[in-house]
């Protein structure tokens, strides 16, 4: 019985966030933002409450910084990875010409 | 982004032996791939990045005397590089005036469900599945990069740009502004674009393709 008033107590809290909280397309646009400025104390404590009560903003918001730390640690090798297609024959020639001219 | 080039130091031997004078036709040889896809990457433009290479083996030839053979010849001709792709960015907003905001990118308003009673909220076949992974366990992951990749390309080539100079290169927003001339505002448009259509082609092409 008391579980049953506290699931439906949660449930409503639940609800009551998600309607006056910021929607989630609002959300997503924040989390973006926190990753380049520092939001104020209005904006970080409503972005956690919404976070608290959605899993997909927080899945969004985890998967944000798994891409950043992901794109960062591989700064220089990640062009490599992506292709092997190098200088056109003949991009390569036109090079080669001009830094024979020069030396 | 590193400045390292301007920090060599000046006190170089007199002389310098046959065996040490520079060889672009090698550098070319040993390092022009690797630079064009590292300039293709940032400058997604086949002309532009072979354009950078090219300069950055001229500036090499004149910097050679400083370099000295210090450290690895590919990481300074990668230094040089990303001052040739820099130089691009600047030339390229000089000629090229900036275009109406929606060049920066979809909006993907379809992610989220309309109308009421949860407009804004996520649509169910666009929301976030757990990825169950962690950046370590991704970076092993070599084949993830041209998924990244291919993700970006749809993406308008200003905005491509934006992202990797920030999220690949770590560059600061106030820099990438002054990059590419665009208010911060608009920078962060971009960004968050870039981010919704990157995350959910991943998850598409790399987290539900998993064999």
């Amino acid at each position: 019985m008391a579980l049953k008033v506290y699931d439906k107590l949660k449930h409503s809290i639940r609800y009551y966030f998600l309607r006056t909280l910021p929607t989630c397309q609002q959300t997503v646009e924040q989390i973006s933002q926190s990753m380049e400025r520092s939001l104020s104390i209005r904006e970080r404590i409503r972005l956690k409450l919404h976070l608290w009560i959605c899993v997909w903003c927080q899945w969004y918001f985890e998967q944000l910084h798994i891409m950043r730390q992901t794109a960062r640690a591989k700064a220089d090798e990640s062009a490599d990875l992506i292709s092997r297609r190098g200088l056109s024959d003949e991009a390569r020639e036109r090079i080669r010409r001009r830094l024979t001219n020069q030396n | 982004m590193h400045y390292s080039i301007a920090q060599i130091s000046m006190n170089e031997p007199q002389g310098i032996s046959p065996s040490e004078s520079p060889d672009p036709g090698r550098w070319l040889d040993d390092h022009g791939d690797y630079l064009f896809r590292y300039a293709v990457f940032r400058l997604r433009d086949d002309n532009a990045a072979e354009d950078a290479v090219q300069e950055t083996f001229l500036a090499a030839l004149k910097a050679y005397r400083q370099f000295e053979g210090r450290g690895s010849e590919r990481t300074w001709l990668v230094g040089i590089l990303k001052h040739k792709i820099i130089d691009h960015f600047r030339r390229a907003v000089r000629e090229a005036p900036l275009g109406e905001e929606s060049e920066d990118g979809p909006e993907h308003r379809e992610f989220f469900e309309r109308p009421e009673p949860w407009d804004g909220h996520w649509n169910a076949n666009y929301a976030p599945t757990d990825w169950q992974t962690t950046p370590a366990e991704l970076i092993e992951r070599n084949d993830f990069w041209k998924v990244f990749s291919d993700c970006l390309s749809p993406l308008p080539q200003r905005t491509a740009s934006a992202f990797t100079l920030r999220e690949v290169d770590g560059l600061k927003s106030e820099e990438i502004c002054e990059l590419l001339s665009i208010k911060v505002n608009n920078l962060w448009v971009m960004l968050h674009r870039a981010r919704l259509h990157l995350r959910n082609c991943l998850e598409l092409n790399w987290f539900k393709y998993q064999p």
